[in-house]
């Protein structure tokens, strides 16, 4: 019985994936874009093995930053293995409420800056989220900074994946430029119907070419943002990295309250990364 | 724009797949499917009831009966909606609107859903005291409540979760809610429910089972107490990010006592201690650990205290088992900022209620504000039993303090008054029950008792765990109501001096002239004849002829005094030779009958009685005076 099933759902996600190479072709056809099939695997942490993060994938943000990482965010980020570990084949983000150095939460921020950085392509990851009032988790990438010479938002920001703990049924992608940060972010929210993101895992992902970005939840493409979009320069072809972190409070979330449950995990199943051929 | 509607159009085809797949799985599962016995419809009311039945409405004792109607122009994207008229607090046919929604026929087979939901708007924005499903007028064995729904004046959603909708597989009480008007000062208003259903949403998650209200608590008891498990809840997270809390039967979960040789617990979490020693009890809902314990500490078999005696007729109780006791506001009224007491009526032992302070400093029973006064102006005496936990030094004390508030009936005023009993060393026992039977008299500064008003029970910290049992006041009758009991020693051993029940020494003057003040009468009560000596100072009875009760053991003198405060008997010799027995006032509850060694009044000349006296205070009654073996 269940191995039917199986193979019916195996059977249909095939059938699935046919249309969406249907779509594609017709939206090539239609609109005489050039489609760029993103396949050629270039990173891919699936987690695996125990312990620390790999360190030749990823690097750590530590403390508070300038002004709560410039949201007036609460939590302190570290390296412990209190905060970030992998085990039993996830990546495991942990927030605590504590005190520690003189903040009332920890928690983890990791980015592969400097030592995996991609321009254009489709980034993935599987997640499950935490839940809770104040709890932001996040999945976005920063570009680079031409060694310093340029500064947030003329780097561009690609938010692949951003949540708010206290609205577990949506999750929003967006991008921050110059002329369209911050606030006024060229954003769109995705709601799941009858489920929920922090309960099982969730694949959230771009596929991103020369002007265009593609918007995904699990196999749904819910937004595709173009240089039209966006009231200013389109600041995305150039090399990104990626980060991944939750964050405590902050003007984006507000603070927990006596509702939020902790600690809080959000658990990444694996990361990947394709290029075009 | 072309973006947005080839995405449209992938979606649509995603919905297209999911829709194959899922008829795909349906054929398999329907052949294996056990076929289902109950309805498993979620509907309840959508514009109209739907599969109820005809006889559904149960409305609330107490609540107006009325107060629902099916409106026929509200309704959310509709035009009926249920109505409830909540009434004002003053409306003679109901002060609330309370009732069940009972499916009329077989119940429901729920599990298949996660919540209940419903539209709702209000004529104003009130706070819905309960809202929930579960209660059927039966067992309420699955009962949910949602407790304070904020209902606003446009229609919005409401989501009560199912705590475990694998319990709700044949449920008859779908839906339940009662409304008051205590949030809105007493004006009435209008509710509209619409959509009423149960749904399967699939977005509601982490839950959270509790017991205790999530509270680690530690209780020291003994054998045989009992202890009902409260603060049962469930929240769950819904989509909006609200953790919503419902307060749940104990059916939902299953308890665990981890000594069942000290503890044992019900399925309806009722806890009974079976032993001495410690025990936790613990809880899981659907497979998932409550939070929240019992943390038991059994010091074994209790030693209640004594059981009173007096009828409860010349009884008005403040806390007894023996009695129907007056209604308190509490036993505790933990007074802010200075007290440090805790407890108050929670030990619970084979049936026996005992208040048990810990932390003691201060702490008052009081029956004034949400219940009357107490009228022990027709009382005569006040019982209570202490038991002190613990040493008690020299300088430790305990005062029982009475406060009365006079004709005002409030506190405060020109008319309180109030007076205490301070105990000490010298009469309370460590770890003993002491008995206290003291007259009112012993509160002199207690000048009204038509008010009286708290109970007060002050330590200074000096002694600070006590049990406290039977606070009683009763009335001892100036005379006995009863005749003394019927003595049934058989004549040919007695030798009666004064008795209706036997031949008496004859020629005995029972009020010889010995320059006393004491006025003496013969009361007939119930027929049978007693002697009553009015304001004793001292009185003899003169035998007719001496007598030789050596061959007698014991002299047997049945008495009642409500008033006396000292009271001795003697035998005398010639002489004279004469022995006083304190006897033992006053008797507290009707007759007391005593058989005095002759032993102890030696040295008098058992072969050779003249006289009998008594001397002391008070009205004394005496019957049955006689030597027998």
């Amino acid at each position: 019985m269940e191995s039917s099933i199986k193979n019916k759902i195996s059977v249909a996600v095939s059938l699935f994936t046919a249309v969406i190479l249907v779509t594609f072709l017709s939206c090539s056809t239609d609109e005489t874009q050039t489609v760029t099939n993103f396949t050629n695997l270039t990173m891919a942490d699936e987690f695996d093995l125990p312990g620390t993060p790999d360190p030749t994938i990823w690097g750590y943000d530590i403390g508070t930053g300038q002004n709560g990482w410039g949201n007036n965010e609460l939590q302190y980020y570290t390296d412990r293995s209190e905060n970030i570990i992998v085990e039993d084949g996830l990546l495991k983000f942990t927030v605590r409420q504590e005190s520690y150095e003189g903040s009332g939460y920890t928690s983890a921020r990791i980015l592969t800056k400097g030592k995996f950085e991609q321009q254009h392509g489709r980034f993935e990851a599987r997640i499950k989220l935490p839940w809770g009032q104040g709890l932001w988790p996040a999945f976005w990438m920063l570009g680079d900074d031409n060694d310093g010479t340029e500064v947030w938002p003329q780097i561009g920001e690609i938010d692949i994946m951003e949540n708010r703990g206290q609205e577990p049924t949506i999750v929003g992608g967006a991008v921050h430029g110059p002329g369209y940060s911050g606030g006024t972010a060229i954003s769109k929210p995705y709601e799941l119907e009858n489920d929920r993101f922090d309960t099982d895992f969730h694949v959230f992902g771009i596929e991103w070419g020369e002007d265009y970005i593609n918007y995904y939840v699990d196999d749904v493409l819910y937004n595709r943002i173009t240089p039209d979009d966006v009231p200013g320069e389109w600041v995305y072809n150039d090399s990104f990295y990626i980060i991944m972190n939750v964050a405590v409070g902050g003007s984006y979330v507000g603070s927990p309250n006596a509702s939020t449950v902790f600690p809080q995990e959000m658990l990444v199943d694996y990361v990947r990364v394709y290029s075009a051929e | 724009m072309k973006n947005t509607s080839l995405i449209q159009i992938k979606r649509t085809f995603v919905l297209g797949m999911v829709l194959v797949l899922a008829l795909g799985c349906e054929r398999d599962l329907t052949d294996d499917a056990i076929p289902a016995t109950f309805a498993k419809v979620g509907d309840i009311f959508t514009d109209d009831f739907v599969s109820m039945g005809s006889d559904f409405y149960f409305p609330f004792g107490g609540s107006k009966l009325d107060a629902f109607s099916v409106d026929t122009e509200e309704g959310y994207e509709s035009s009926a909606s249920y109505r409830i008229d909540v009434p004002n607090s003053d409306d003679p046919a109901g002060n609330y609107a309370g009732a069940i929604l009972r499916v009329d026929g077989a119940g429901r087979d729920l599990s298949g859903y996660d919540a209940l939901t419903f539209w709702a708007k209000a004529s104003r924005g009130v706070s819905i005291d309960a809202v929930g499903f579960g209660q059927d007028f039966l067992d309420n064995k699955f009962q949910v409540n949602a407790s304070n729904l904020s209902v606003g004046t446009n229609w919005s959603k409401f989501t009560i979760p199912i705590p475990d909708a694998s319990k709700l597989t044949e449920e008859r009480g779908l839906f339940w809610y009662a409304a008051g008007t205590q949030a809105t000062g007493g004006s009435g208003y209008v509710i509209w429910l619409d959509e009423i259903k149960f749904e399967n949403l699939g977005n509601i998650a982490h839950p959270r089972p509790a017991i205790l209200n999530g509270s680690n608590v530690i209780e020291e008891t003994f054998s045989g107490a009992t202890i009902a498990l409260t603060g049962l809840t469930q929240t769950l997270n819904l989509a909006s990010g609200v953790n919503q809390e419902v307060t749940i039967s104990p059916n939902y979960f299953a308890f665990t006592s981890s000594n069942t040789s000290v503890a044992t617990v019900s399925e309806l979490g009722i806890v009974d201690i079976v032993g001495g020693g410690e025990a936790v009890i613990t809880a899981t809902l659907d497979g998932m650990d409550a939070e929240g314990s019992l943390n038991i500490t059994s010091l074994g078999d209790f030693n209640p205290a004594p059981v009173p005696t007096v009828e409860a007729s010349s009884v008005i109780s403040i806390f007894s088992d023996a009695y129907t006791n007056e209604p308190v506001d509490y036993y505790n009224g933990y007074w802010a900022p200075f007290q440090t007491t805790q407890g108050q009526n929670d030990i619970q032992v084979n049936g026996d209620n005992i208040i048990k302070y810990s932390e003691l400093n201060f702490v008052g029973i009081q029956f004034a504000v949400d219940v009357p006064t107490i009228d022990v102006s027709q009382m005569t005496h006040f019982h209570i039993d202490i038991q002190v936990q613990g040493d008690i030094d020299p300088g430790d004390f305990l005062q029982v303090k009475l406060q009365d508030i006079g004709a005002d009936n409030a506190f405060g005023g020109t008319d309180d008054s109030d007076d205490e009993l301070t105990l000490t060393n010298t009469t309370l026992v460590s770890n003993s029950w002491v008995s206290i039977d003291v007259p009112i008299s012993d509160f002199p500064g207690l000048t009204s008792r038509s008010n009286l008003a708290q109970v007060v029970f002050i330590s200074d910290a000096t002694i600070t765990d006590v049990y406290v049992d039977n606070i009683y006041f009763y009335e001892i009758s100036a005379e006995p109501t009863d005749a003394a009991p019927t003595p049934t020693v058989p004549a040919a051993n007695v030798i009666s001096i004064f008795s209706d029940a036997y031949a008496n020494v004859a020629g005995t003057n029972l009020n010889p002239d010995w320059g006393q003040a004491t006025a003496v009468t013969e009361e007939a009560i119930e027929g049978n004849n007693a002697l009553k000596y009015s304001g004793l100072d001292y009185q003899g009875i003169l035998l007719g002829s001496a007598q030789d009760v050596s061959s007698m053991t014991h002299l047997h003198i049945d008495y009642f005094t409500a008033n006396s405060t000292a009271l001795n008997a003697f035998l005398i010799s010639s002489g004279p030779i004469e022995k006083a027995k304190a006897l033992a006032v006053p008797s507290a509850s009707g007759w007391t009958s005593l058989e005095i060694p002759l032993a102890d009044f030696n040295p008098v000349d058992l072969a050779d009685i003249i006289q009998l006296k008594f001397d002391g205070n008070g009205d004394i009654y005496i019957d049955n005076i006689y030597f027998h073996n």
